[in-house]
């Protein structure tokens, strides 16, 4: 055997191999990291001063909120840390299914959820490596946002950031998946953006909406994505309802995973596989 | 194993609908409510059968529907009718115990990760199809032999040439030591070499290995290398399914002679064989031998016979000319014989 080929190692379970190779190929676009380090400072910086210019009136615009103008400054940085840390590449199914390169992953004996899923998991820690740390080392200085101490706090932020991060990638999973039916996604994508942005939490805390619309917002998978682990985690809500809030994570992340396992059979039949 | 053929395709159709989008600005708003929609019949009510180990080339026009088949019969595409099994499982329904079972190459796309090495995707592939060791080393090896992988190893796929990464490919799809390959175009792009040792390659694979191959190509020379079989598509219909050389006795009824004398003979006659034509002038001339009647042994004899002959060469007829007359009038294969 020629020296080439020894370089083979033993053979590797599969989808932990996915993560492993999607954390590998990041590196691939060493230029990209600085990029993003310096976007996410930039944001939490705009975002900082903001609500600096929001509370620093005569008559403090607190929204009727709880939250002081140390505790908004607090809530920004880590909201911000919180979404980064969740950086999910698009799973780019719309364009592969516009190319027909779809036909390459479903040549493969693969769980094509799982394995996005896997691959965008390795992506994540790259992210967190990258991005997510320094930006955390600078914040905790420019910013004077330092965490809790509490174990606790870390606790139900790790649980919640978990179940958030399943969320977050079954929502995406899911619109993307709706390439299967429609051929332009594009006003879908834009209707997903909107809504996280808007209800995630990870400009404006929840809180800041007008009554009558919180309850509505409260029924939405958005709020469980960013604002949940943020404000369990800065000590905004309390302890004691972690429990309810991290049930309702669970529940949306097991109804949309089987949405999407439903969404995926049935789209499955519909997709036609485009080119050749 | 059940008995009985591998691949059953049984009147198998799959039509797309179109919307005719009308042009200019009002054709686009009144398309808006209302759509003229026609059916395109890509595969059109087909059926065959192939053994293992049999090597089948599929070919047919641009936009005959070769592709589509191949689709279907790898899972990824689910017909509008009609009913496939392959090694007794319905591709679209197990579409991942099909794929263990099946190696697939569509020329013009790649099934290796575009950012990692080439290793890293074998490594990957490896994994997936859960290949034991031994065999991962000993088809890689095999495979290295056979398509020079080697220096290609270590480069990102999207650094290789459009031949590197056929090769590949090729390589890949493989890899787990399938029952089937089915190859949509594999040799585009591909040198004249690279070509040749392609070729080898899947003769002795399927020699060997008794793997069987159904392979799309515009390239008759390949078919002419490699299949027994040809079925021939035409407009989603099948115009012929058979042996590459009934196909090829059933329409060529001449062979040439090409012979090539010491000096100019003159007028070259072959009295006793007056269905003989003989073309050219000088001292090279051709004979064209009406197989059904008259064989080319006896018009080498006859013209040795009468002439100082310094070379002989013997022209058969290639399948891509036979299969362009197909093309041409696919009608021809349902005529009864032409007269002549
Ligand atoms: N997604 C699609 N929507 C509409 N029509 C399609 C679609 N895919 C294929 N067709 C049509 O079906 C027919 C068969 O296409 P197919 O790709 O199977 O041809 P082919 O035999 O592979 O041709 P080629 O040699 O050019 O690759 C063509 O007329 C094509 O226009
Ligand atoms: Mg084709």
């Amino acid at each position: 055997m020629t020296g080439a080929l020894a370089h083979f190692g033993p053979r590797r379970r599969v989808y932990p191999s996915f993560f492993a190779k999607a954390f590998q190929r990041e590196l691939a676009y060493k230029f990209e990291y600085f990029i993003g380090v310096f976007n996410g400072l930039l944001f939490m910086f705009i975002f900082t001063s903001l609500w600096e210019a929001v509370y620093a009136g005569p008559t403090a615009a607190t929204g009727g909120t709880a939250f002081t103008r140390e505790g908004i400054i607090t809530y920004a940085v880590y909201a911000m840390l919180v979404r980064i840390s969740m950086t999910q590449e698009e799973s780019g199914i719309p364009a592969k299914v516009r190319s027909g390169e779809i036909a390459m992953d479903m040549i493969k004996p693969v769980n094509y959820m799982l394995m996005t899923l896997a691959e965008t998991g390795g992506g994540t820690l790259f992210h967190w490596v990258t991005r997510v740390a320094p930006i955390f080392a600078v914040a905790l200085f420019a910013f004077d946002a330092w965490p809790p101490s509490d174990p606790l706090n870390w606790l139900m932020l790790g649980v919640s950031w978990v179940f958030g991060y399943l969320i977050f990638f079954y929502l995406n999973f899911a619109f993307a998946l709706l390439a299967f039916w429609f051929v332009e996604t594009f006003s879908f994508q834009l209707m997903k953006f909107g809504l996280f942005t808007l209800f995630a939490g990870g400009i404006v805390p929840i809180d800041f909406f007008p009554d009558w619309l919180q309850p509505v917002i409260a029924f939405l998978p958005f709020p469980s994505i960013i604002y949940v682990p943020t404000a369990l985690f800065i000590g905004h809500i309390p302890a004691a309802e972690a429990g309810s809030l991290i049930g309702v994570q669970v529940a949306w992340t097991v109804g949309l995973g089987l949405l999407c396992r439903v969404m995926w059979g049935m789209g499955q039949r519909k997709l036609i596989v485009q080119g050749g | 194993m059940s008995e009985g053929p591998l691949v059953v395709v049984d009147h198998l159709s799959r039509h797309f609908t179109l919307t005719e989008s009308r042009p200019g600005f009002w054709g686009s708003v009144t398309g808006l409510f209302s759509r003229a929609t026609s059916v395109r019949r890509a595969v059109d009510d087909i059926s065959f059968s192939l053994e293992a180990g049999e090597f089948v080339g599929y070919v047919g026009e641009n936009g005959a529907g070769k592709s589509t088949t191949i689709k279907m019969l790898t899972g990824i595409l689910v017909p509008t009718s009609g009913t496939v099994r392959v090694g007794g499982l319905v591709p679209w329904e197990s579409r991942r115990e099909n794929s263990r079972q099946i190696g697939v190459v569509f020329g013009q796309r790649s099934q290796l990760w575009w950012d990692l090495p080439v290793r890293e995707s074998f490594d990957l592939l490896r994994s997936i199809f859960r290949v034991p060791e031994g065999r991962f080393r000993e088809n890689l090896a095999e495979l290295d032999d056979a398509l020079e992988l080697s220096p290609l190893l270590a480069t990102p796929v999207r650094k290789l040439s459009l031949g590197q990464r056929m090769r590949c490919d090729l390589a890949a799809a493989f890899l787990h030591d399938p029952k089937i390959l089915f190859l949509d175009e594999p040799t585009i792009g591909l040198d004249l070499i690279a070509k040749d040792h392609v070729r080898s390659f899947l003769k002795r694979i399927n020699q060997t290995r008794r793997t069987t191959i159904v392979l799309t190509t515009h390239d008759m020379d390949d078919i002419e290398a490699l299949c027994e079989r040809i079925v021939i598509l035409d407009e989603g219909k099948i115009v012929y399914d058979g042996a590459t050389e009934s196909l090829k006795r059933r329409y060529v009824r001449e062979k040439g002679v090409v012979v090539e004398f010491h000096g100019d003979p003159g007028v070259v006659t072959l009295p006793d064989l007056p269905t003989v034509r003989v073309e050219g002038e000088g001292a090279k001339r051709r004979f064209s031998v009406p197989v059904d009647s008259v064989g080319v042994a006896t018009v080498i004899a006859a013209v040795a016979a009468r002439f100082a002959v310094k070379d002989i060469s013997i022209h058969e007829p290639k399948v891509g000319e036979v299969v362009k007359r197909i093309y041409d009038d696919p009608a021809s294969l349902t005529r009864p014989e032409p007269g002549p």
